[in-house]
């Protein structure tokens, strides 16, 4: 690691470790910092008149969580629960509140330790996800993992209308 | 900024309390100033300013200082009570409030305290009960000297032993001597060292000494006890040795009693504990965890058919429902503690009105939860100043109307089952039903042919941006308006409900749940999935053969009995496929004062219900407020009786204006 680096890259340059998973025949990742734990599928309930991208809610442990759909924000086609299906259940800020949000991932893969240096961006053609939720594209072994940007990805109205003045 | 030294926490938690309490005492000296009134007023500052000193909050005790010499020279009956004295003090209520919050010496209590609103404070101070004090002097240097010179000064023998481990919580008894010392002239200053051990079994952080302090002082017993008022945990004996001075008159030195001890301990152990809110809190929530986890068990025993565990169960839930009773009531305050900020704010604004208006309070013993209490406050202050503006007329229009000149707004509270009723109504001039109208076309909120009821009329004050003053004063029309009341108070699952007579008055009624955390709900099913609605609105359940629909009034009113009743089928309202049932049930709820149906497919059964608020993705979603879990560990929807209610009326009243 270059000891000469800036002092505000130092952060920056420390190994970012990564959670694999993957979605509609992609591979994607979310820093574990922001994962609280991966379970088994739950029932959810869904939640009648709620944005599209948080159709329900499930109980994890006692704790009424929020399940987001990425796929939706991700613009991919729904998924019916198979075999390999779990939830990734986060914990991070939402609006300023440390919240627990839970999402559902066709397979949750290996932890992975990328360095942050080596992290491109989305090329410009071919990219199909919005690139507001996509922090940038690393190589791990000859594997291309899609890094997610949890602050937008989890934002509560990314996709709503602006209200109307 | 660190963690703050738990000593100095209590004190700024005291401090604040008393500060909050000297508001109240304030207006009670201005209506009634007996001598008493007086002294507790003398009391209560100088404990601010001597504990304000020991820990660390020189600057307040240096402000409080200048109040408390003003107040000590009405004692004496060197300064009169009167209006202009408890405006002042009411400013400087207001100055010390802020110099607390700021918090410990530093540069923001520093400039705060040598800015000019402090010594503009403090120089009217001066100039309204002559003080001899100029403002810049330090306390110290006019203490004791100025008051020495008309009472008698009088020998005091003080025995102080502090507890075993007082000196680790925070007590430092050199301060406390040498706050003494401030107080008279210290004759002797003896410590006991009877029980200091061996040094082989001498524990460095405890307290082994007592002091004996002779004192010569012109102050009262009372202010040498405020002293030591936050170093409760020590044995004091404050004892009268004799008279000092020897031209006393005889009806001032009445001694007390000799030897009179007092020990704090035996005091306040046993009364109240003071706990931090917070851990009520976490209480409260490990409470719904007991609520829930005890579902399950209820769920368990009903599949498994076993009368032992039912048995069990059912005495599990007596008793998780007696603790929730009993923890719930911890956090009760009676609500006069937030009816007592309202009197200094109808004071304030009638003098800035120029209006004369009285505030009665009624009920203000009747208890409600704390967090209900904190967020209510914003919405009565609104609810209160507006009666004051605008519904109570100018003194010669009420004279013209043949009212009594000086105006009255009652706010008055009472418990009815499981909600807290409030009521604020003034005998002003009741809202103009036409200049309402008039706006409400000008605003688009309802057309020109449009001839609503009063009644209805009245309601759209609540409307976003609606204010029915012609002339924005300074004290309405702040953009908080009557929506912001509404959308506050719902918020806090309540509703509010507005009534009003021409030339009468207008009354608003706040309906608000005793506490926030659990409820007892009803659970009713839809298809495969349970919601629950909360108890407290439902007024019946029947089933839906037996209730005939009024054809003539469209699809959405039925007759129940003799009344006629708007209703709403949930699988519409969630946009469910209907289930197909053939026979189904319609709950009755009541909300706004008004009777709806909510049909749906069954009632399972009553349940306590844990309450857990939607998070930023579902809050607003219409006809819910939040969520529960049950017993067999799936989430439930809680659904929300006041927008449902506001739907079932608007199609209602579609329905009638198309027929």
């Amino acid at each position: 690691m270059p000891r000469t680096a800036p002092k505000d890259a130092i952060a920056e340059t420390q190994a970012l470790t990564l959670l694999v998973f993957g979605l509609a025949g992609e591979t994607f990742a979310l820093p574990v910092t922001t994962i609280h734990e991966v379970i088994d599928p739950l029932p959810v309930t869904p939640v009648p008149n709620a944005a599209p991208h948080a159709p329900g809610l499930i109980n994890v442990r006692g704790i009424v969580t929020p399940m987001l759909d990425v796929r939706l924000r991700l613009r991919m086609p729904p998924a019916a629960t198979a075999e390999a299906t779990r939830f990734i259940v986060l914990e991070l800020l939402v609006s300023g509140i440390r919240s627990r949000i839970a999402i559902e991932a066709d397979a949750v893969r290996e932890v992975v330790e990328v360095d942050p240096t080596r992290l491109e961006p989305v090329p410009e053609l071919g990219a199909r996800w919005p690139a507001a939720f996509v922090r940038g594209v690393a190589r791990h072994d000859d594997m291309l993992v899609v890094l997610l940007d949890p602050d937008t990805l989890f934002a509560p109205d990314a996709d709503r209308p602006a209200p109307n003045a | 900024m660190t963690q703050m030294n738990p000593a100095v926490a209590t004190f700024v938690e005291e401090a604040r309390e008393l500060i909050e309490g000297l508001e109240a005492q304030l207006l009670d000296l201005e209506r009634d100033a007996n001598a008493d009134a007086v002294d507790s007023v003398f009391r209560v500052l100088h404990t601010i300013k001597g504990s304000g000193a020991m820990f660390g909050f020189t600057e307040l005790s240096r402000f409080t200082h200048h109040l408390e010499e003003a107040f000590d020279r009405v004692r004496e009956g060197r300064a009169r009570i009167d209006q202009r004295l408890i405006d002042l003090a009411l400013d400087a209520r207001d100055h010390m409030k802020a110099l607390l919050d700021i918090g410990e010496d530093g540069d923001g209590a520093a400039s705060l305290a040598t800015g000019p609103q402090g010594s503009g404070l403090i120089a009217r101070l001066a100039a309204l009960v002559g003080s001899s004090d100029t403002p810049t002097i330090a306390p110290d240097a006019g203490q004791g000297g100025t008051t020495a010179a008309s009472a008698p000064e009088r020998l005091w023998q003080i025995t102080f032993r502090p507890a075993r481990n007082a000196l680790r919580n925070g007590m430092r008894p050199d301060l406390l001597i040498s706050e003494l010392r401030d107080l008279g002239q210290l004759l002797s200053c003896r410590a006991d060292v009877r029980d200091v051990p061996d040094l082989d079994d001498l524990d460095p952080l405890a307290s082994y000494l007592g002091w004996t302090v002779r004192l010569v002082t012109a102050e009262p017993r009372a202010t040498i006890e405020a002293v030591f008022i936050f170093a409760d945990d020590a044995e004091l004996a404050i004892t009268e040795v004799g008279v000092e001075a020897s031209r006393v008159p005889a009806d001032i030195t009445d001694p007390a009693p000799p030897a009179e001890r007092l020990t704090r301990q035996a005091d306040s152990v046993g009364e109240t504990i003071r706990v931090p809110a917070s851990r009520l809190d976490e209480i409260v929530d490990q409470l719904g965890e007991l609520v829930i986890c005890h579902a399950r068990l209820e769920g368990l025993a009903d599949r498994l058919g076993n009368p032992d565990l039912e048995a069990l169960s059912e005495e599990m839930g007596r008793l998780v429902g007696s603790l929730r009773e009993a923890t719930l009531a911890i956090r009760m305050l009676p609500i006069e503690t937030v009816f007592g900020k309202f009197r200094r704010v109808v004071r304030d604004l009638s003098a800035e009105l120029g209006k004369e208006v009285t505030l009665l309070t009624q009920g203000g013993e009747t208890e409600i939860d704390k967090n209900v209490i904190d967020r209510l406050t914003e919405p009565l202050v609104h609810m209160i100043r507006n009666a004051v503006d605008h519904g109570i007329e100018d003194g010669d229009l009420r004279r013209q109307r043949g009212k009594p000149v000086r105006g009255t707004v009652q706010l008055s509270a009472s418990q009815e089952g499981g909600e807290v009723l409030i009521t604020i109504s003034d005998d002003g001039g009741g809202l103009d039903a036409a200049a309402i109208r008039a706006k409400a076309i000008a605003r688009g909120l309802i057309g020109e042919e449009a001839t609503p009821t009063d009644h209805d009329l009245y309601q759209l004050i609540f409307a976003p941006g609606f204010s029915t003053a012609a002339n924005v004063t300074k004290v309405s029309g702040r953009g908080v308006g009557m929506d912001a009341v509404k959308t506050a108070i719902e918020a806090l699952r309540g509703t509010v409900d507005l009534s009003s007579q021409p030339g009468k008055g207008a009354r608003f009624t706040l309906r608000l749940p005793v506490s926030l955390a659990i409820i007892d709900g009803l659970l009713v099913r839809l298809g495969a999935d349970t919601f629950v609605i909360p108890l407290a609105a439902v007024e019946e359940c029947v089933e839906l053969d037996d209730v005939e629909r009024h054809r003539a009034s469209g699809r959405t009113m039925m007759q129940i009995r003799e009344t006629l009743v708007p209703w709403l089928d949930l699988d519409q309202v969630f946009a469910r496929a209907p289930s197909g049932m053939a026979r189904r049930r319609l709950v009755v709820v009541r909300c706004d004062g008004l009777q709806i149906g909510l049909i749906v497919d069954d009632i399972v059964g009553q349940h306590q219900t844990v309450i857990k608020t939607f998070s930023a993705y579902h809050r607003g979603v219409e006809g819910l407020s939040g969520a529960t879990i049950l017993g067999d560990g799936t989430v439930a929807l809680i659904i929300d009786v006041a927008s449902l209610a506001r739907r079932a009326v608007a199609e209602a009243r579609i329905i009638i204006e198309a027929a």
